[in-house]
């Protein structure tokens, strides 16, 4: 069609090949879901695209920004057209799009976070925080005076259930009578709701709050009437540095080195991907624990946590200190804690996970049910 | 001073003239926020005029923005024609989808179903346009706000049923519907997106409103409501029922657009804001540039498709943040209306 | 209870405060029979540009002053294309829209999570905005210019006749009316969520739009429809556990509300009528 164009590709590719092979790049794409500029999901998981570009000197990275769930696949067209040789869908709703990419593009390598299909040239990978919630649930219920923790929640999915749940076990590990209360306001990013929403749980007698939205509107709420809370996956003591206790900071960039060292090494060729799920937590240092990174807990806060007792297997502890035994011990290569270790029954009193057992990877991807504590609606809850 | 005369009848050369004066402005003023981000204008252009008219690939794309434009704004242009400003086709698309989504999801597929599910997102598009339509006519309260306000509540809806009672089991607790059966699935051209039998209804509904507008009875009342309200009470023409027609008409449209959307794209129902991505929106310039003439969304709706298609390229080819689309299209509207209202004028220095 | 009621009060006048501005300011050019949709992008622009000045500058001031100006501009863009060169109204509004929150989204990308030094209280907001909400009642009803402006609304070849600048009248009604939703914004950037964020006005500058015509075009009515709208926008959430509604349902109620009491007044016939000139260019010796 364009045949001088054609001429000059050619012409191009074959003096890069005939520079030195090993200086060729890989190149990684990456789709997001939302923009890059606001501080939630999507730039996190640019801000790992630029450290992993800092760490690998050999790779060239392109990305593409509010990408709706239904282009996926038209947008990975193109971006394999411009040489992409990995590309990473950073949203659980390109899943299906994805997979068909992968099918149309044998010898092109994909990661999809949050899901659950993969294929011979497809890996999943997600970090997870539900450690982390349970840490900071503890500090939660040390910190609230009235027993009553606000919840700001974006959707009913597994993944804001398993969090949610996590937050409200930590919170009732300390004090057992404490409820963690929920509302809902459908949306990822929606300042002006997660403001209503946050006014309404302190209306409601709660004077802590956590939350998961992609602005950092609860933390100024809450900070502004003086009430504790806990940051959401980005660097948020800064909206509020007096009142933001701890909080939940993601590093995706543990997980795409890694990942992009093994595809330039061939570990991850295509063809061997099939069984590559990165389920990544505090032991890989994918998430951390803190408002902010490098403090993990505001000291504005320390004392009082000191002070606050709680009861771990008949003994007296400082809820401080067994916030950070168990950030040492998840921490660790061999972890022995796990906030989903049986037994554990769901809110309405059915048992969930039996005594001895801990909850899977699947099972945490697909759990329906909250902890007892949580109250407020919970869409598809089973009975 | 600058003084406007009108000029009932321009000639065609200065109204083409003055249309593509304008675009040239557009495009010059657009060039300048390229610029100013740091990328040459003619590099974009060329990249933008290769990646969406000049290779497969980017025609495919053009097409599949097409789509949903082409229905919406065949319905819209017709409800304008009648001074029915209905800017709740964003809400009637995904209230169509809903009901396409019913079809697929409760009926056993077969051979019946995709028309079914046709028929069922008119239907349900169009009675979500009836209240609004039924308000107008009956109690004179405006469309423009019933029609915005029921968006919401139709999201909301969606939102509903999604994380609800219509959660999908093989989702894993994620706010989809199950995805639809093959049956339930429109076919597509090769390895695109282009769900083509929704293109060929989007032309029969243009052209079967362009029809009805001009070669019938019901067409002329509907001309001489949306012309002159008065005049047609005076006339005797069902006012009532010409509005309430119109908005299940235009409401009707924008549900096949939705359901288009379910069955070629996503093939589940899912959150609204992704599912309807603004067509609503776009479509009310797609119907306006048509200027009454339902046909003539055949040319408007490829245009925007362009312009939306050349924005996601913008997107991907040079990294530009997703608002530059925004600004391309407010930029290029406001100078094409502009330009059309100026061929009716003549210039006039001085008083 | 009384507490509760106190604090969902407070809630109403802080959530009501940016939609009473955006409605006042659009009820006024409405009144002058112009038709701005562009609510929504001159908001966003408003928040933008308050936000930006009060970051570089730690003028809150300048910052309110500026956002005015950014409003009324861009109004003024909508005026030059709508009055002077007489392009469709409706049209025009939404591609203000579609230009604001572009322009806003693509210049505000450096101040995404940037923070405020000190945020701006609320309360001279609300209180600017009911002062304003009477003031404006008081000009339309009980001045001469408010006289001119709603002639010019209602019967422009008549005002015109009188010796009133019909042209004139309407462009200073439109920077007006921008100018308040610039404002709105400010509000939104600087007390309501001090910061800024891609697509913050969420659809506020539309229920605006909406509002004025809920309210009847009466400027003493709009502080009752902020008001409402601002409670049930804050009830949906404070109310989210103490009805069998489904959650997803039950965020639709503000808008179903309006969409009610609007057809109540309908059937009642108490709804306020538009200005008769609404939305038709005037010009001289035409009809």
């Amino acid at each position: 069609m364009k045949s001088p164009a054609l001429w000059l590709v050619l012409l191009a590719l074959s003096l890069a090949g005939s520079a030195r092979a090993e200086d060729a790049k890989l190149k990684a794409c990456f789709v997001y879901v939302g923009p890059v500029g606001d501080i939630g999901w999507s730039h996190a998981h640019d801000e790992a695209r630029k450290l992993t570009m800092k760490a690998l000197p050999w790779l060239e990275t392109q990305y593409v920004e509010s990408v709706p769930e239904g282009q996926a696949l038209p947008v990975i067209d193109r971006l394999v057209k411009g040489g992409c040789q990995v590309v990473f869908t950073t949203s659980f709703g390109f899943m299906d799009q994805t997979l068909e990419a992968a099918r149309k593009y044998p010898k092109v390598v994909f990661a999809h976070a949050t899901g659950f299909k993969r294929a011979p040239n497809m890996a999943t990978y997600m970090a997870d925080f539900y450690q982390i919630y349970y840490l900071n649930g503890l500090m939660a219920g040390a910190l609230t005076k009235t027993g009553k923790v606000g919840y700001v929640g974006a959707f009913p999915i597994p993944e804001l259930k398993r969090h949610i749940s996590a937050f409200a076990m930590g919170v009732r590990a300390v004090n057992p009578q404490a409820t963690v209360n929920v509302k809902w306001i459908s949306a990822w990013v929606s300042p002006v709701k997660a403001r209503e929403a946050a006014e309404a749980l302190m209306a409601e007698g709660n004077d802590v709050l956590a939350f998961t939205e992609d602005t950092a509107t609860v933390v100024q709420v809450a900070g502004r009437k003086k009430v504790p809370s806990f940051a959401h996956y980005s660097p948020m003591q800064r909206f509020a540095p007096d009142f933001v206790v701890s909080g939940q900071l993601v590093h995706w960039e543990k997980i795409y080195i890694d990942f992009l060292s093994k595809v330039r090494n061939g570990t991850y060729a295509p063809g061997k991907l099939q069984e590559v799920d990165y389920w990544w937590l505090l032991r890989e240092g994918a998430v951390e624990m803190g408002g902010q990174p490098g403090v993990p807990i505001n000291p504005k806060f320390v004392d009082a946590l000191k002070k606050a007792q709680m009861t771990v297997g008949g003994k007296q502890v400082s809820v401080h200190d067994r916030v950070q035994e168990l950030l040492k011990d998840m921490s660790s290569s061999k972890p022995g804690f796990d906030p989903f270790t049986g037994p554990l029954q769901d809110r309405h009193g059915a048992t969930r996970v039996p005594a001895g057992k801990t909850l899977t990877k699947e099972e945490l991807n697909q759990m329906q049910w909250v902890a007892p504590g949580v109250t407020g609606p919970v869409a598809d809850e089973p009975k | 001073m600058i003084r406007l005369e009108q000029e009932p009848r321009p000639r065609r050369a200065k109204v083409l003239g003055v249309y593509l004066g304008m675009g040239v402005v557009a495009f010059a003023l657009t060039g300048g926020v390229f610029a100013a981000y740091g990328v040459s204008p003619w590099e974009v252009y060329r990249a933008l005029l290769e990646g969406t008219l000049g290779e497969r690939q980017g025609l495919a794309e053009v097409l599949r923005r097409t789509l949903p434009l082409l229905l919406i704004g065949g319905g819209l242009t017709l409800a304008f024609r009648v001074g029915f400003f209905n800017i709740g086709a964003e809400g009637q698309l995904l209230m169509g989808a809903v009901g396409g989504t019913a079809v697929a999801l409760f009926l056993p597929p077969g051979a019946l179903s995709l028309p079914l599910m046709f028929l069922a997102g008119a239907v349900t598009g169009g009675l979500w346009a009836l209240p609004a339509a039924w308000l107008r006519s009956r109690v004179d309260v405006n469309e423009i706000l019933t029609t915005l306000m029921l968006n919401a509540v139709a999201s909301s809806f969606v939102l509903y049923l999604v994380s609800g009672p219509w959660r999908g089991e093989q989702v894993q607790g994620y706010t989809y519907t199950d995805a639809f059966p093959d049956a339930a699935s429109l076919p597509v051209l090769g390895e695109t997106l282009v769900h083509w039998p929704t293109g060929v209804l989007g032309v029969v509904v243009a052209l079967a409103l362009q029809v009805l507008l001009t070669r019938t009875s019901l067409g002329y009342a509907l001309r001489v409501v949306g012309a002159s309200p008065r005049a047609a009470r005076y006339a005797g023409l069902p006012t009532q029922r010409v509005v309430l027609l119109t908005g299940l008409l235009s409401g009707g449209a924008a549900g096949l657009a939705g359901v288009g959307e379910v069955a070629g794209i996503h093939h589940r129902l899912l959150d609204p804001t992704q599912l309807s991505l603004g067509y609503g929106f776009t479509a009310i310039i797609v119907a306006w540039l048509a200027r009454g003439h339902p046909a003539l969304v055949l040319l408007t709706a490829p245009l925007m498709g362009v312009i939306l298609a050349g924005g996601d390229l913008l997107k991907i080819s040079f990294n530009m943040p997703f608002r530059v689309i925004d600004v391309f299209s407010g930029v290029l509207l406001f100078c094409l209306i502009s330009g059309e209202a100026l061929a009716r004028y003549r210039v006039r220095w001085g008083r | 209870m009384i507490d509760e009621m106190l604090q969902a009060l407070l809630r109403a006048l802080s959530f009501g405060t940016p939609l009473l501005l955006a409605c006042l300011g659009t009820l006024v050019n409405e009144r002058a029979g112009v038709v701005n949709l562009g609510v929504e992008g001159m908001m966003a622009l408003g928040a933008l540009t308050a936000f930006s000045v009060a970051t570089e500058t730690e003028s809150l001031w300048l910052a309110v002053a500026l956002s005015l100006v950014a409003g009324a501009l861009a109004a003024l863009l909508h005026g030059f294309v709508t009055l002077t060169l007489r392009a469709n109204a409706y049209v025009s509004g939404l591609a203000l829209t579609m230009l604001g929150l572009g322009v806003s989204g693509l210049l505000g990308n450096r101040y995404e999570g940037a923070i405020l030094l000190e945020p701006a209280p609320e309360l001279p907001f609300t209180v600017a905005a009911g002062v304003l909400a009477v003031g404006l009642w008081a000009f339309l009803y009980a001045t001469r210019p408010g006289l001119v402006l709603r002639s010019v609304g209602e019967n422009p070849a008549a005002a015109d006749v009188l010796g009133v600048s019909v042209g004139g009248v309407r462009y200073l009604a439109v920077a007006f009316g921008g100018a308040l939703a610039g404002l709105a914004g400010a509000f939104l950037s600087l007390a309501y969520r001090p910061a800024w964020t891609d697509g913050m006005t969420a659809g506020l500058g539309w229920i605006a739009v909406a509002l004025v015509i809920f309210v009847g075009w009466s400027p003493l009515r709009a502080v009752l429809g902020s008001l409402f709208f601002g409670l049930l926008y804050y009830l949906q959430f404070r109310l989210q556990d103490q009805s069998r509604v489904p959650t997803e349902l039950f965020a639709a109620m503000p808008y179903l509300l309006v969409v009610g009491v609007l057809a109540l007044a309908g059937l009642r016939r108490t709804q306020g009528s538009a200005p008769a000139a609404l939305g038709k260019p005037y010009h001289r010796g035409e009809r």
